[in-house]
């Protein structure tokens, strides 16, 4: 218990250095959000309506720590303002409107990468020097190195165009309308299916490798040779023994990616045109959008350290060690 | 241990029936893919700057949804930019006074709201009055008022005969809707009442929406089409490929060789137009800034410049050099022939420069490189926002250009927010931009060379970032906005070219294109380089005579 809370301590603090720095960052870029908006739609603004829009997106000169603890209040308050660019949603709506379509893709395809990856892993070890484990790294990690973007324009266009097999755009159906039925679920899979295989193709490759070199050390472990000894069963040896010692990298790796799952992936979305916080994040900071990039940054930050504190607990329940320490 | 045994057993079940999930959705997807190609009368068209849409159907948001002022409210008039020609649309006919201090418009009788009210002059009214309070702008418009339900007058504070052509821009708006919202700058107006064709919204999505009939236009024979869905991307490429694809019958943001990519694949069916009538591309040069305050340095650059080559790789070589008018393809009609056939300075002309800028006190020193009156070596920076790849080749042409002259040109390219900065303060050295681009050639020459559009360095310019005054455009400029007669328009921007030619405020490079392409498939009636009733745009105020043309292929 003394561990958790002390850990808690930690992540409050690291909460309010990350706060502080998502208020400070988009302030040091240069410009302001109007003259941007004015840079990008070029000649179809009138320059006489710069002065009116600063005033209606409340743009003032108040002095920098006043906003700072505006900016603090405001948070803790659970406001995080109206975003610029998409004006006068406010940043909570903007938000909640794609995180959703952005935890699908990122879980659905994170969590196949990391059972399918770990199951290799733990094969391709267990199995030294077969099939396998002599194929499976090198071509993984060949995928894996693809340029993303190649890879994903080039699966588009296969499966895509070419085949047919898969929707070009969008996370459904334009124009159909969101239910529970089976119908519009096999809809929403079948949008999913490229832009997570892709993900999933190029993380994979990380998953095996890591699983199956922790794995390698841990066979050589003296009671491995015990458990053998004993005549246990060769998969319970496996799993039970091997794995679940070989397991803790992969599970801290994985709480650090659960917490990346909701920055969303930027080129996926562009790829395919799936909605999420990816692209959005870029646009705001093209636009130099600060409510709707702290907004998302604070989401970000926040699901990064939730799931390292969730990660926190697990290790002291899965490694004994930690709980002594 | 028993219980680890079964979570592993769920993580592979779990993982099995998403792979299971997967492979059976996919054998069942193949018929779904071109779901676009069926003609359901429904026009559908791409935007390729937003991932998701967020309802905002307030025309005086600057964030209103795409269509906002194109099928769902509609202007007083809308100017052809291909002819110069004003068409009435809300408005039936205008005057505007002689000597420039207000405009009058007689309203059509017969329009009504989507609701069924009548539209009336009061909705005029009321319409300036939020837009001057959201938006601002309309600094010349002193009054607005209805003389009669059908008649609206606009009194301006000053000679500005230009005003008729923004003012006769601006959509209107119910007053019965708007004035009972509270705070309409933040309205976001989920169901519209508007007079456009199809204001009625359906199917409001995360990634497209619908429009449709509105049941009481006033032009029904000019409904042909059955609704518009507008579809979000992110980035062009997923754009394009919806495209090509045949998803999409409309589609204006650019696409590289869209002759092979798009065209090829069905020519019977598949046209572009890409008339170059957008704004000047120009190379700015700060006039704030020795040795840019001298004309004859000027015009040495610009003759130095290959225009052909920058054309080429500037718009992906849809466009054509830019003469000493500055003017567009847009103002074809303004141009005086006789100035354009005698352009020296914006033609290729290295050795002329040389001479030039020796006999302009630059000289060459032993490295090649000439050297400014302050002793310090002629070298500058050309700065371009880095989103613009056309743009920085462009760049990297004119620096390789300006070699030839003993001329250092540095290519800089951070982000554009970055450029727009230092353009609005003052502080850059040259830069690549975009000119004012309205229905006269007025607003272009006044962000070109009017003294009044002049502001100190340091303090934030909107127009005329390189700082360039001229009295005698000044003088001229104020001469045009205090008439409203054509011939007398005509020969005061005769003379502003004339002027332009003589003062060089900054070098053009060549007029932007105007991209749009099309698909015959499902709607034929579109604009055409023999019918040029409008642009292939899908984002101006000539949207809204495509939408009220085309008719769908039965």
């Amino acid at each position: 218990m003394r561990f958790l809370l002390r850990r808690l301590g930690f992540y409050l603090i690291a909460f309010w250095a990350c706060i502080t720095l998502n208020f400070f960052l988009p302030r040091l870029m240069p410009g302001d959000p109007v003259s941007r908006m004015f840079a990008q739609v070029q000649t179809q603004m009138r320059p006489d309506q710069i002065a009116a829009l600063r005033q209606l997106f409340g743009l003032t000169d108040k002095p920098v720590w006043q906003q700072y603890l505006d900016y603090i209040g405001n948070i803790f308050r659970g406001n995080m303002g109206i975003s610029l660019s998409r004006f006068p949603t406010p940043v909570s709506s903007v938000i909640s409107s794609e995180i959703g379509w952005t935890l699908l893709l990122g879980a659905t395809s994170l969590v196949i990468a990391v059972v399918l990856g770990n199951l290799l892993g733990i094969m391709a070890a267990w199995r030294r020097g077969r099939f396998l484990d002599s194929v499976f790294p090198p071509l993984l990690v060949f995928v894996g190195s693809f340029p993303y973007f190649w890879l994903a324009m080039a699966a588009l266009y296969l499966f895509g165009i070419v085949l047919g097999w898969f929707p070009l755009n969008h996370a459904f159906t334009d124009g159909v309308e969101a239910s529970w039925s089976f119908s519009y679920v096999a809809d929403v899979a079948n949008h999913l299916v490229l832009p997570a295989l892709t993900i999933v193709l190029v993380s994979i490759g990380g998953w095996m490798l890591g699983m199956r070199n922790t794995m390698i050390a841990t066979t050589a472990e003296d009671y491995i040779t015990m458990a053998r000894a004993k005549g246990l069963r060769s998969g319970r040896i496996m799993f039970h023994y091997a794995a679940r010692n070989a397991m803790l990298p992969s599970i801290t790796s994985f709480g650090m990616s659960l917490g990346f799952v909701v920055g969303g992936a930027l080129l996926t979305e562009t790829v395919f045109a799936y909605p999420g916080i990816g692209y959005q994040l870029l646009n705001s900071v093209q636009a130099l959008d600060y409510p709707l990039t702290q907004g998302i940054f604070l989401t970000i930050t926040t699901a990064v350290l939730a799931a390292n504190f969730l990660v926190d607990i697990i290790y002291v329940r899965l490694d004994p060690r930690v709980r002594v320490s | 241990m028993p219980k680890n045994k079964r979570s592993t057993s769920l993580a592979i079940l779990a993982a099995s029936a998403v792979l299971g999930a997967m492979a059976l959705t996919g054998c069942a997807g193949g018929h779904t893919a071109n779901v676009g190609k069926t003609s359901d009368g429904i026009l559908r068209i791409p935007r390729e700057d937003t991932a998701t849409f967020t309802s905002n159907f307030n025309p005086f948001s600057p964030t209103a949804l795409p269509m906002t002022d194109q099928a769902v409210f509609e202007p007083l008039l809308i100017v052809n930019p291909m002819t110069g020609k004003a068409v009435p649309w809300l408005g039936k006919s205008w005057t505007v006074d002689s000597n420039g201090k207000g405009v009058t418009f007689t309203l059509r009788s017969d329009v009504k709201w989507s609701d069924g009210q009548p539209m009336t002059a009061a909705d005029v009214v009321s319409t300036f009055t939020l837009a001057k309070k959201i938006q601002g702008g309309y600094s010349y418009l002193s009054k607005v008022s209805a003389v009669n339900p059908s008649t609206v007058r606009f009194d301006f504070n000053k000679a500005y005969s230009p005003g008729l052509y923004e003012i006769g821009a601006q959509v209107i708006v119910p007053e019965h809707v708007w004035s009972k919202v509270s705070d309409p700058a933040k309205f976001t107006n989920a169901n519209p009442v508007g007079t456009g064709p199809y204001t009625k919204v359906s199917h409001f999505q995360t990634q497209s929406y619908e429009l449709d009939k509105n049941p009481n236009y006033w032009q029904p024979q000019k409904q042909q089409i059955n609704g518009i869905e507008m579809l979000a991307f992110a980035g062009n490429s997923g754009a394009n490929l919806a495209f090509e694809n045949g998803d999409v019958d409309w589609s204006d943001q650019f696409i590289p060789s869209i002759q092979k990519s798009y065209v090829s694949k069905d020519p019977a069916h598949r046209k572009f137009w890409y008339p170059a009538t957008g704004g000047t591309i120009q190379w700015q040069l700060n006039t704030t800034k020795a040795p840019f305050n001298d004309v004859n340095v000027r015009k040495a650059l610009s003759m130095a410049v290959d225009r052909n080559q920058v054309a080429t790789l500037g718009e992906s070589g849809y466009t054509h050099p830019a003469d000493c008018t500055g003017l567009t393809d847009g103002y074809a009609s303004w141009k005086d022939a006789s100035i354009v056939n005698s352009c020296d300075w914006t033609k290729l002309n290295v050795a002329e420069a040389n001479k030039m800028l020796d006999a302009a006190g630059y000289p060459r020193g032993a490295n090649g490189i000439r050297s400014l009156k302050s002793g310090k070596p002629f070298a500058f920076s050309i700065s371009v926002g880095s989103a613009s790849s056309d743009w920085i080749s462009v760049a990297q042409v004119i620096a390789k250009n300006m070699q030839a002259i003993g001329v250092q040109l540095t290519v800089s390219s951070p982000d554009w927010s970055q450029v727009v900065d230092s353009y609005s303060k003052g502080t850059f050295d040259t830069g690549i931009v975009w000119t004012n681009a309205a229905t006269t050639p007025y607003e272009f020459y006044r962000g070109e060379m009017s003294q009044d559009s002049v502001v100190p360095v340091g303090t934030p310019a909107n127009e005329d970032y390189h700082r360039f005054g001229d009295a005698q455009a000044t003088a001229l400029l104020n001469q045009m906005a205090a008439t409203s007669d054509p011939a007398t328009q005509k020969t005061i921007v005769n003379e502003l070219q004339a002027r332009f030619k003589a003062t060089a405020p900054a070098i053009p490079l060549f007029p932007s294109p105007v991209w749009g392409a099309y698909s015959e498939q499902n709607f034929t009636g579109w604009p055409t380089a023999a019918d040029p009733y409008a642009t292939l745009s899908a984002r101006s105020s000539t949207t809204t005579l495509v939408l009220t043309s085309l008719k769908p292929v039965k």
